[in-house]
């Protein structure tokens, strides 16, 4: 068991479900602590339990749709989604007090580091209230989704899954822009919206200030809100009440054919697959054969199950309620989020809104030690088990060796993965600027999609007709001291000012569409230091636009090095080409012979940069004594030179590669 | 067969194997030295007996800034030491000394042969009292011999020594002097740490005169901090004036844990920059080739005849013996350091005499070090890689590899090749002569680097080489 458990505390998982002790038959008979073996270390295990016998597992049948309340949590981050989570499931005494580590959902390293949820997480919470005039126990699913923007259609699914949403804004912050967008996601999802306003704690706290802001922003009624502090426990005993009371039930009927919503999938080494489900309509049976309604693919469910916290089996799932099933799929590339699964043999109406992942970001990913090939592509293959959202071909670079072209569903996503690759799997990369999807049209009538710069040629057979880049609606909350440098920024960046008003007499919002590209490198950064850190920043996908794009070659000694073309707008190649051979200069070591460092719009160069030769290095004295440290020195020297990157005779510095990520 | 000999080497392999010709495979990709590659090379340098030996006197008065050799600093007190009483340090050193030596065996698969080269270095060797001076080579004589007109040198530094002093160590047998002069100005001097002046050095170098020392050296240092092109200059011609039959020139390495090092950073002010430090190198090699001396080594020139037969034995990776503080010895193809501080080495001694100590099993030469050793060495001198002798050492793929990596090199001027008779192979001579292949190794008897340009840039050049011998 110790095992198992190890190998899964660094890896992921999804979901977890934690049960109540207040109303549970399990738990009015066991001591807490045989509930929770892993609360302490908060790592948790997908074995089902050992001790499950017949008799008693947990009837799921004691809980129709009616006392099934299904809700998520969405806040701006660092808002006290995560504290929030961790202390209802406290108070309903699904996870002990001071036990198990805080951001209890929240299970990646790059998770907790961040302060951000990238996965969804479920938690099952048994609850008793009084309702309608009687106590009534209710199952409680807490679906916990990503903030970010960059997993929105992630979050739409688990949306799809609720009834309603805590919308947690903090007490002295207020409106921000995760808000606002996680706002209209669980708006356009017809939700319930329970305003939270948290960390009333703080001595800065203006929560009549918040409330205005809510009924401005979003036309909230200022006497729904509950105020809290996740932080003290004020007010916490308001919210399942409220959540109870103001939440619809899922409306799912149980008669119906089966038909449930695919919201996540994590593989485990033992068990294989495991999916993440909600049940719209029907009952699902362990032993039941399904079948996908986006591949057609059938399974047959070998175990079916809520999260106890681990996954317990119950051999049932019913309408409304969610849970995991294991149906022997051999990757999660087969569990495609939003995905319908149904019974075999049956017809059914797929559940609205299934969309394949969409790739907004590319970058290639080479090892930092061209030898290491085998070992990143091993490292990718075991990270993309469990993200099965990002997209990998392998390609290669002259610069850079062999390597791959990975899709990504925008810059957080990227990130995560990136730091997941060095974190979980001890890969050292090198990765290239990233890129987005461009179209470009020949007047041959041909279409060129290109997620990699290199691939474009710089001087094309046929001419070119048309490019267009895919764009974004930025939306953006600063105090409104900001705004002069905000505006400016975004007109740098290509930004169409769509809308300008202001929160409250304090804060300004405002949305732009801007070019994807624009935002891919350093924006948010850039954003944030002229804001002094007070700017919140969001974005949505938006529509293709026609763009005068150029590609933009870097050449060293007249060799173009292919993992540093980019691709950018007509008007910013002279700057972004100055500035790239600028930093070339500075992180290329001067070497035997001059290098001249151009950066070229097909055979025209527009910026220019020599580096000249080295002049001296010698070591001077050597004496008998001497001979093995000198040699030692040389041999460093030798080494070092082995990992820098060649492209012709020049050899290139990895620092080199990464500096240019900085260049917008 | 091979392998089996190899692994027994170095201890037990005979000289009268050593005629065993290894045939070597000869393919067109470049080839890293293989690892079991021809013992023959080593084995040419190393059934030399070793006939030099080098002798550690670490005694100074201060340390100066730059140095972090192993030195034990005795205070400015005594410059000139008492004749009646000598410093009880420098005697009980010198005791262990001559216990290492005569406690030091010949190498089982060496013959005992006599000292041809003897070099006292330091620290400050001329602060030893020339009494001591002579236990040691009395001891050196009765261990091992010295030849009657073995090269024995020592170095000197300005100060710290008078006519008579000089004159006991040339009675002793000593030939050769290394005058550590560094630098012709006193704010120089005072800024590394010297503990002499000018008017020190003018006197030493008339001591040296008038003693009638044929063979003798100035030591001078390039790039100090603060160092100007019109001083480097001054002290370039006032060398050259002073008629010096050696002159070596040291581009100061800025080491860790030195006073420089804490203080400064190599290339950024005071120091000059790299180009300014260049340009010093140039200027020394150029007024000095003018003044008739020949640019043999990488820091090293000399009067034709006069190069330092002790450091040679270095450059052609010879063995050779070494004794005191921190000193390394290379016998048998291993390097050994004995410890650098004073304690460690008395009980290093110790053992040594109680037979604890065994510097040469349980560690194997490998012939990629042996190759690699042999490039970086050769290639400091003007003579420069033997090809003929390596190649048949290490196999004529890696000469073709070798080849490869410095043509664009030998094009750019950085790396000269010569035939038998040292005529010089035109560039494209060379890329065709290359392209057919075997041609090369025909025609191809030395690789060296050029002087100045190449001899500036010897780290990466060699550094190039090393990637092809161990990639």
């Amino acid at each position: 068991m110790s095992s198992f458990r190890r190998a899964l505390r660094s890896k992921l998982s999804l979901f977890s479900s934690i049960s109540t002790s207040i109303s549970h038959p399990i738990a009015t008979t066991r001591p807490l602590s045989s509930l929770l073996p892993y609360s302490q270390n908060a790592s948790f295990c997908s074995r089902p339990r050992q001790n499950n016998k017949e008799g008693s597992t947990i009837d799921l049948n004691q809980y129709p749709s009616d006392n099934i309340r299904n809700f998520s949590i969405i806040a701006h981050v660092d808002h006290g989604k995560s504290t929030l989570a961790d202390r209802l499931l406290e108070l309903t005494g699904t996870i002990r007090k001071g036990h198990g580590q805080p951001q209890y959902l929240d299970k990646l390293q790059v998770e907790r580091e961040r302060g951000i949820t990238v996965k969804a997480q479920t938690a099952t919470m048994f609850h008793r209230h009084k309702f309608l005039g009687s106590d009534t126990n209710f199952l409680l699913n807490l679906i916990d989704t990503p903030g970010h923007v960059d997993f929105s259609y992630e979050v739409s699914r688990s949306l799809a899954a609720c009834q309603g949403a805590l919308l947690v804004v903090d007490a002295a912050q207020g409106v921000q822009a995760q808000t606002v967008a996680n706002f209209y996601l669980a708006f356009e999802s017809n939700l319930a919206i329970i305003p939270v306003i948290n960390k009333i704690d703080q001595p800065t706290a203006d929560p009549d200030r918040v409330k205005a802001q809510l009924k401005s922003m979003f036309d909230l009624d200022p006497s729904d809100a509950l105020l809290t502090s996740a932080k003290t426990g004020h007010g916490l005993e308001q919210v399942l009440p409220a959540v109870i009371d103001r939440i619809p039930p899922p409306p799912g009927r149980s008669t119906s054919p089966l038909r449930m919503l695919l919201l996540d999938s994590y593989y485990d080494e033992y068990k294989g697959v495991i999916c993440h489900v909600a049940i719209v309509d029907g009952a699902l049976h362990k032993g039941d054969k399904i079948c996908s309604a986006a591949t057609g693919q059938s399974y047959e469910v070998s175990d079916v199950g809520i999260m106890h916290p681990e996954l317990v089996t119950t051999g049932i799932l019913l309408a409304g309620q969610v849970g995991y099933i294991v149906s022997g799929m051999r990757s999660t590339k087969e569990a495609r989020v939003g995905d319908t699964l149904h019974h075999t043999r049956t017809v059914i109406h797929p559940l609205p809104g299934f969309k394949p992942a969409k790739h907004m970001v590319f970058s290639g990913l080479y090892p930092a030690d061209g030898s290491d090939f085998e070992a990143l592509n091993h490292a990718i293959e075991r990270l993309t088990c469990n993200d099965a959202s990002v997209s990998v071909t392998k390609e290669s670079s002259t610069a850079l060796g062999l390597g791959f072209r990975c899709g990504f569903l925008g810059l957080l996503h990227m990130d995560v993965f990136h730091q997941r690759l060095e974190q979980e799997h001890g890969a050292h990369v090198i990765s290239t600027v990233p890129t987005v999807p461009y179209i470009f049209e020949y007047s041959n009538g041909s279409k060129l999609q290109v997620q990699n710069p290199a691939a474009l040629p710089s001087n094309p057979k046929y001419q070119l007709v048309a490019c267009r880049e895919p764009t974004v609606i930025a939306t953006i909350i600063i105090p409104s001291d900001y705004v002069g440098p905000v505006i400016t920024l975004c007109a740098e960046r290509r930004g169409e000012q769509l809308e300008y008003s202001f929160i409250d007499s304090q804060r300004a919002f405002m949305k732009y569409r801007m070019p994807l590209r624009e935002i891919v490198v350093d924006f948010y950064n850039e954003l944030k230091s002229i804001t002094s850190g007070y700017a919140s920043f969001d974005y949505e996908d938006s529509e293709y636009q026609a763009s005068d794009l150029v590609k933009l070659d870097i050449l060293l000694n007249g060799q173009p090095v292919d993992a540093m073309a980019t691709i950018v707008h007509k008007s910013k190649a002279l700057r972004v080409g100055r500035e790239l051979v600028e930093k070339l200069k500075k992180f290329i070591d001067r070497q035997m012979f001059e290098i001249i460092i151009q950066a070229a719009i097909g055979s025209k160069v527009i910026a220019r940069e020599t580096l000249s030769a080295m002049r001296k290095n010698v070591l001077a004295k050597c004496y008998g004594g001497d001979v093995t440290r000198k040699r030692k020195l040389l041999e460093k020297q030798k080494e070092g030179k082995k990992r820098m990157k060649r492209v012709g005779s020049v050899d290139i510095p990895q620092e080199a590669f990464h500096e240019l990520l900085k260049v917008s | 067969m091979l392998r089996s000999m190899l692994t027994v080497f170095p201890s037990k392999i005979k000289t009268r194997n050593y005629s065993n010709t290894i045939i070597i495979a000869i393919t067109n990709s470049p080839q890293p030295v293989r690892r079991n590659a021809s013992t023959e090379y080593m084995l040419l340098q190393q059934q030399h007996n070793p006939t030099s030996a080098y002798v550690h006197l670490p005694f100074c008065r201060k340390r100066c800034h730059y140095c972090d050799f192993p030195i034990v600093a005795l205070g400015l007190s005594s410059p000139h030491g008492d004749e009646d009483e000598d410093d009880p340090r420098i005697v009980n050193y010198i005791d262990y000394l001559c216990r290492e030596i005569k406690a030091t065996s010949v190498p089982s698969n060496y013959n005992k042969s006599p000292m041809e080269t003897v070099f006292f270095g330091g620290g400050t060797p001329s602060l030893v009292p020339p009494r001591l001076v002579s236990l040691v080579l009395e001891t050196l004589d009765a261990k091992f011999g010295v030849c009657t007109d073995a090269e024995i040198s020592i170095e000197m530094d300005p100060g710290t020594f008078d006519v008579e002093k000089l004159k006991d160590l040339m009675n002793l047998g000593v030939n050769r002097v290394s005058l550590g002069v560094q630098a012709f100005q006193e704010e120089l001097l005072k800024s590394c740490g010297r503990a002499h002046g000018v008017r020190e050095i003018h006197e030493a170098i008339d001591i040296v005169g008038s003693c009638g020392v044929e063979n003798w050296s100035v030591d001078l240092i390039s790039s100090l901090p603060h160092q100007k092109s019109h001083m480097w200059e001054e002290s370039l011609s006032l060398t050259i004036q002073a008629k010096p039959t050696h002159v070596s020139v040291y581009d100061l390495q800025v080491e860790q844990d030195t006073k420089f090092g804490s203080l400064y950073t190599a290339g950024e002010f005071p120091l000059p920059c790299e180009n300014q430090s260049a340009d010093f190198y140039r200027m020394a090699s150029e007024m000095l080739r003018d003044a008739g001396y020949e640019h043999y080594e990488i820091s090293s020139y000399c009067k034709s005849g006069y190069q330092c037969k002790h450091n040679y034995t270095y450059w052609i990776n010879k063995p050779f013996y070494a004794f005191g503080l921190g000193s390394a010895s290379y016998l048998n193809g291993l390097r050994f350091s004995r410890p650098r501080k004073l304690k460690d080495y008395k009980d290093y001694v110790q053992n040594l005499e109680n037979g604890l100590v065994n510097c040469f099993q349980d560690s194997k030469v490998d012939a990629q070090d042996i190759a690699m050793d042999v490039v970086m060495l050769s290639l400091r001198t003007a003579r420069g890689l033997d090809m003929k002798s390596f190649g048949k050492a290490f196999g004529s793929s890696t000469i073709l590899s070798v080849c490869e990596v410095y043509k664009p090199h030998i094009e750019s001027g950085h790396v000269v090749c010569l035939d038998e008779q040292r005529r010089e192979i035109a560039a494209e001579e060379f890329s065709s002569l290359l392209s057919e292949g075997n041609k090369i190794n025909e025609v191809l008897a030395y690789i060296r680097l050029s002087d100045p340009d190449g001899f500036l840039l010897s780290n990466e050049l060699i550094s190039l080489a090393f990637n092809v011998l161990a990639p």
